[in-house]
């Protein structure tokens, strides 16, 4: 990334654009929190009352909010579906991806497995919907642990192309020099392969990651009218027990933005890289 | 010895490999055969049910608001994708120029990708039918000073606002990676008065990051087809059915309207656009490489 | 290879067991404690915390019964979910409309004939849900808990001020609307961005306007919506110059608060919303009447119908305990607190204290000039409020023919096989004379 100092001027023009640029990006965020703060009776029909600042920072609102929407059941709802899922995907479609990818140079079979799943990259969502509803149903799993499985039969196809396409740099010399050693497949994968492929588990985990946290759709209906809620779909559904109260519903978008946006301005970097190197693959 | 090896790992790949495709059949390929059957019946998604032949399917062709939500999605799709990757595009090369703060306002620019679609087209139906229309009347915009929402004609850019804002942040890091790769000598080669700079990003820069454009596009058309969150929290179809996604119309007729059947051959009609659109998409895109 | 074997499993183990973890709460039927579990989905959301306290007050006198309510939002696309599932519930409470018919017509209910508690249900009502049955069904399959009406809720303070008495005919319904309107103040709110609110004023219309059994009679060949809606079309579409400007941009919700902190006069909009304006403005002093479509006063009937009624799933195992439960419900006590919370017409012969934003259409409640709405015979994947909606913004000079034509072809289209069950079940009965 070294580059000669004499080309590199400052470009301010296009720095200035861009700052002022931001003002898209924070506006809605900074309406959010604004009237998130405010009372029913501060919000007004001009645009000077629905923007200036609450005459007060409580928190009355979150609290409320929470109440409503049994916040911390939902959070640990949202948590625990992302999590288990980001490991299952690494795990599962990490090696599969090494079992196809590996066999396919030399095996039709294998190929023909590849192209498979990966062209179910194209089946949307609601073709599958409504049989999945029943088969989940008819299987006992419309609960969390349906949604977790149900994410990685979707997420596989580009998981296991992700996965397949960073594979390809991994010389064969290594593993054959490991199966010379004695050692087997399994044991290769976990200790010689599964570590050189840690740049692609972040961007599968990232990927994954963002993708499960703010689905919609399959929890609904797989687990809609369970009482179990994921941080979305308790949005959605209590959506009409906020009736005339924007500021309890502000509030509570809020809260549900929250988490994600903390962990991004943690993970920024990493996140960032992620979803650049999962598309350049 | 190697034999052994090599049959162990044979082995060792079929037992890895099995299971994870029984899985994938099971809950993608299974499901999709199952929602084909019943795209055969007049199933009502419970009680009884009665075969029905090729009637879903002639229905579909004759339906005027399925065709109406075919036009609106194909609609919104194109130009949000365009939208999209023109303004990222833009986007991406001033961030990638040489500017300060940097890693900074790349940070801040991707911010919209991690949010919740929901939640955000929430906060933005707020805007549009009461902050805008107050920013309108006050600076005296026939148009503005009543919610985009309402208008049959207008409600859709709603949604293509808030589907573009969220999808920006995302293409935008493919395309900085893009440029990325594009070496600085070219750069150098041409001149950098203000007239070529155009020409030198049309003849030069652009035909390398092709492939990300390719990757874009098609990633792009394929997520807003499917738009539903946005549809849900925004006009849940209205005003007048203008903005009833396929998505959504499958959602809200197959499970509560009782036209699973129905909606099951409108499902499986959906898919095959799909594959068709992203099949020509690449075609397209592919020959565009070629010739550049 | 043994090693293989061991790792897959081991893999397999890791699975089952995040999965095992996450499978409790899944126990249905009976509780911990042996108790039988009484499953309930009620479809008002906005009933939500009277039915909490009534669970409540259920299961603190009851040692072997555990009642479940749920009140979902969006309940409809909830209960079919639960449906498609096979996931029922025990007591499921809906209003009587299309659903009912439907799942009515999938043989999901239970014939409640022997529920003694049938006796104490005014008549009228177990007949409104007698007319939902596309073909004639044997036995009793809903009991109907509480009825609505609709209308036009007023602001009384603001009638009182100004001197302005009760419409009873159309032309004076406009000519109110014309007075108000020069007082400078807006006449009526509507809230027609969430569709199905455009169907309030239009069922009003509808019923003194249209034959009541319009819809059979459509199915049986008999008419066509063409000529009877015609008028009920022109007249909802009227109102509209004396509403605010976009009425398309806001929402029930909006509408209940314009109504609420007296940005319009009058609402057209039924009683079940007076809780929800009432949270906006709890002191509000609202009356209603009875919507004057008509321009013979004499023509004009109460628009009521069954708002919320139960029925028991067919499968459900332990009916003794469920009708125990709907005894507990129609406790006078009970449907009291539901009259005091909710603002509704009971279904329960007897002395209830009606609320007062009734008063107004009391005359007609107690006679008994009424008639059901009309779209509860509607199929909801039709979607007649969107196409009513559409009709209301098309400004062109077809639109009213267009409209109209639509609705009848859409709804033959949606009807197709009730009609050919209707018509298979009359061919069969003049087979038999």
């Amino acid at each position: 990334m070294k580059k000669e100092k004499v080309h590199e001027r400052i470009n301010w023009p296009v720095t200035i654009l861009l700052i002022i640029g931001t003002i898209t990006i924070f506006f809605p965020l900074y309406m959010a929190i604004i009237i998130a703060f405010k009372k029913p009776t501060e919000m007004t029909n001009d645009i000077a009352g629905a923007l200036s600042f609450p005459s007060s920072w409580s928190l009355e609102n979150f609290a409320e909010a929470m109440r409503v929407t049994d916040f911390w059941h939902s959070l640990g709802n949202s948590i625990l579906i992302t999590v288990i899922t980001v490991v299952l995907a690494v795990l599962i479609h990490g090696i599969a991806a090494y079992a196809i990818g590996r066999s396919m140079a030399n095996s039709k079979g294998y190929r023909f497995v590849y192209y498979y799943i990966v062209s179910g990259m194209f089946v949307p969502f609601a073709i599958l919907m409504m049989p999945l509803v029943k088969q989940t149903a008819q299987m006992g799993i419309a609960n969390r642990v349906g949604v977790i499985i149900l994410y990685l039969v979707f997420f596989m196809p580009i998981n296991l192309l992700l996965y397949t396409g960073y594979l390809k740099n991994i010389p064969m010399a290594l593993e054959e020099a490991a199966n010379v050693d004695g050692a087997a497949t399994w044991y290769t994968y976990w200790h010689v392969i599964f570590p050189m492929m840690k740049p692609m588990h972040a961007t599968v985990a990232v990927l994954t990651a963002l993708s499960v946290w703010n689905d919609v759709m399959t929890p609904l209906v797989i687990m809609g009218g369970t009482e179990m809620n994921t941080l979305p779909l308790a949005q959605l559904n209590f959506q009409t027990q906020f009736g005339t109260n924007y500021n309890l519903a502000f509030a509570s978008y809020l809260l549900a933005l929250l988490p994600i946006l903390i962990f991004y301005i943690i993970c920024q970097k990493q996140i960032i890289s992620g979803v650049a190197a999962g598309a350049v693959k | 010895m190697k034999t052994k090896n090599k049959n162990n790992r044979k082995r060792t790949f079929l037992l890895i490999t099995i299971p994870v495709v029984v899985l994938f059949f099971l809950f993608n390929t299974f499901p999709l055969i199952h929602g084909f059957i019943y795209s055969f019946t007049n199933f009502r998604g419970y009680g009884s049910f009665e075969w029905v032949g090729l009637r879903n399917y002639i229905d579909l062709f004759t339906d005027a608001r399925v065709g109406k939500s075919y036009l609106f999605t194909i609609k919104y799709a194109v130009v949000c994708t365009i939208i999209t990757n023109v303004l990222s595009l833009i986007l991406a090369l001033g961030l990638n120029s040489k500017i300060k703060a940097k890693s900074a306002l790349r940070g801040i620019y991707f911010i919209p990708n991690v949010l919740g679609s929901l939640v955000v087209a929430y906060i933005f139906s707020f805007f549009f039918t009461y902050i805008l229309p107050a920013i309108g009347k006050s600076l005296h915009i026939g148009f503005l000073s009543e919610s985009i929402l309402a208008g049959t004609g207008t409600a859709w850019l709603g949604i293509v606002i808030v589907g573009a804002w969220q999808a920006i942040a995302q293409n935008t890091i493919i395309y900085i990676s893009g440029l990325q790769t594009v070496p600085t000598d070219v750069y150098e080669a041409g001149s950098i008065d203000g007239a070529r700079k155009w020409k030198q990003f049309w003849k030069l820069t652009f035909p390398l990051i092709i492939p990300f454009v390719t990757t874009n596009m098609v990633l792009c058309m394929k997520n807003f087809l499917m738009v539903f969150d946005q549809i849900m929290a925004m006009t849940k179809g209205g005003p007048s059915q203008s903005t009833e996604s396929i998505s959504y119309l499958i959602y809200q007729n197959g499970m509560s309207g009782g036209q699973f059947g129905f909606q099951s051959a409108n499902a499986f009609v959906f898919f095959v656009v799909i594959v068709v659109i992203s099949v020509l998409q690449m075609r397209f895109m592919n020959k565009r490489e070629e010739q550049l | 290879m043994r090693k293989n074997m061991k790792a897959v499993l081991c893999l397999g183990c890791t699975f089952l067991a995040a999965a095992a973890s996450m499978m409790t709460g899944c126990q249905k039927a009976e509780n911990s404690s042996g108790k039988i579990v009484v499953e309930m989905i009620q479809y008002k959301p906005e009933a939500v915390a009277v039915f909490e306290a009534l669970e409540k007050k259920f299961n603190e006198t009851h040692d072997d019964i555990e009642l479940r309510i749920d009140s979902p939002n969006d309940a409809m696309t909830i209960l079919k979910t639960k449906l498609i599932r096979e996931d029922y519930p025990d007591i499921i409470g809906i209003g009587g409309d299309s659903n009912y018919s439907n799942f009515l017509d999938a043989d999901l209910f239970m014939d409640i004939s022997d529920y003694e508690g049938l006796s104490d249900i005014k008549e009228s009502y177990l007949e409104i849900n007698k007319n939902l049955e596309y073909v004639p069904k044997e036995g009793v399959y809903a009991i109907p808990y509480m009825a609505n009406a609709a209308g036009i809720l007023y602001n009384k303070d603001i009638f009182e001020e100004y001197g302005w008495t009760i419409p009873t005919t159309w032309d004076e319904l406009i000519a109110l609307c014309e007075d108000i309107q020069d007082a400078g103040l807006l006449p009526l709110y509507f809230g027609y961005k969430d569709s199905w609110t455009c169907l309030a004023p239009w069922n009003a219309i509808a019923v003194d306007l249209a034959p009541a059994d319009i819809c059979s009679q459509v199915n049986r060949g008999e008419a066509t919506f063409t000529e009877a809606y015609r008028e009920v079309a022109e007249k909802t579409k009227a109102l509209l110059q004396y509403a605010q400007k976009s009425p398309v941009a806001y929402g029930y919700n909006d509408a209940c608060t314009a109504f609420a902190r007296g940005e319009s006069v009058m609402y057209t909009i039924g009683s079940y919303a007076v809780p929800q304006i009432k949270s906006v403005n709890p002191d509000m002093n609202i009356d209603s009447f009875v919507f004057p479509a008509s321009n013979n006063a004499e023509e004009n009937l109460l628009n009521s119908g069954n708002d919320l009624e139960f029925m028991v799933m067919k499968n459900c195992e332990h009916k003794e305990a469920v009708y125990e439960v709907l005894d507990f419900l129609y406790e006078d006590e009970n449907i009291q607190m539901y009259l005091d919370d909710q603002g509704a017409v009971p279904c329960k012969k007897g002395d209830f204290e009606l609320p007062a934003v009734l008063d107004g259409m009391k005359e007609y409640i107690v006679e008994g000039k009424s008639a059901d709405y009309q779209d509860h015979y509607y199929p909801s994947e039709m979607s007649v409020d969107a196409l009513i909606q559409t009709y209301l913004l098309d400004d062109s000079d077809g639109a009213l023919d267009t409209f109209l034509e639509k609705f009848d072809t859409d709804w033959k289209r949606y009807n197709r096989d009730v009609i050919k069950k209707v018509q298979d079940y009359l061919d069969a009965q003049s087979s038999q004379k």
